[in-house]
């Protein structure tokens, strides 16, 4: 088993020479353009967590100003007020008294 | 003599030998690792978000990566796709990460798997074209560093006769130097594989190479 160790370790030594060496360009340009893609993913990160957080806020404000709206229309719109039905119950209707058998018309 | 070769034949020797064989490897690796601060610190910045820090890993294991990945595809333009994609994938899941943790032994092992994806990939698809009879013929030699000596060419060509597996594993043992348990971890592979391919790897190669050893086969 020595004998074969031996075989292997000279073998190291001489093998070691067939490692591949990238040359620089190589190194360079594959360094550039992992940095790229980190970059463009960190970026799309950030774009990605803003939209997270927006979409649920944009939401709900959307809501809110919603039911302003319609509360604002609801609080606005025309409406009669019990003194005004009075008057017009008053004005329209004629009230009828009958004394002694004679019959009185109020307006 | 490191630990690795000291107990290299005991691959059918007791478990306890082969679990501090496994232990001394891991030692060796982590105290490596601990031994540049620097890492350790470009691995938490990242962590933290700071992709610019990254540069730094990217630098220092570059050339093993490229190596490595060259070493199983054997074409240089693969070897080069497969590191940025190794460093991108790396720097996706650094999350996960462990902090304190060597770096090198999981970027090798990520180039590794992918290198072993693309030959699984160029097997699929060129099965009808691979003959026993030109089994070089898939391999792309004009990416080849200038091997001054003869014995170095022999070598290559020994390893590159080999089947698959054993090819793969050798490489990785006698090339990029790395152990049996680091092997493992990088192919996935058990260590007592990694063994077994290692020395049906060294009985092949040492017929072809008996002449320059003057070793006979045992």
């Amino acid at each position: 088993m020595t004998e074969d160790d031996d075989f292997l370790d000279r073998l190291r030594g001489e093998a070691r020479q067939l490692r591949f060496e990238p040359d620089d360009i190589m190194t360079t340009r594959i360094a550039a353009r992992v940095r790229e893609r980190i970059t463009a993913e960190s970026q799309a990160g950030i774009a990605l967590v803003l939209a997270r957080w927006f979409r649920p806020v944009v939401a709900s404000l959307g809501t809110l100003a919603l039911v302003a709206a319609l509360g604002v229309q609801w609080l606005e719109q025309p409406r009669e007020t019990p003194a005004t039905a009075l008057d017009a119950l008053t004005s329209t209707q004629s009230v009828d008294i009958s004394v002694g058998g004679d019959t009185f018309s109020v307006e | 003599m490191d630990a690795t070769s000291m107990f290299g034949g005991a691959a059918g020797g007791p478990l306890a030998l082969g679990r501090l064989v496994f232990s001394a490897e891991r030692a060796q690796t982590r105290s490596a690792a601990n031994e540049d601060p620097i890492e350790a610190r470009a691995i938490a910045a990242v962590k933290a978000g700071d992709a610019g820090s990254y540069d730094y890993l990217v630098s220092k294991y570059m050339k093993r990566v490229v190596s490595i990945g060259w070493g199983i595809v054997r074409n240089a333009a693969d070897a080069e796709d497969l590191a940025q994609e190794a460093f991108v994938k790396a720097f996706e899941s650094v999350g996960r990460f462990k902090t304190g943790e060597p770096f090198g032994p999981w970027i090798y092992r990520i180039v590794t798997n992918l290198a072993l994806d693309v030959m699984k990939h160029r097997k699929r698809f060129r099965h009808e074209e691979i003959t026993d009879a030109a089994p070089a013929a898939r391999r792309d030699r004009a990416d080849l560093p200038a091997i001054a000596n003869e014995l170095a060419q022999r070598i290559d060509r020994g390893i590159e006769s080999l089947p698959e597996m054993q090819r793969i594993v050798a490489r990785l043992y006698l090339v990029d130097e790395f152990g049996h348990s680091e092997i493992a971890t990088m192919t996935g592979l058990s260590e007592g594989t990694v063994r077994s391919h290692l020395s049906l790897a060294r009985g092949k190669l040492k017929e072809k190479l008996a002449d320059l050893h003057g070793g006979s086969n045992d």
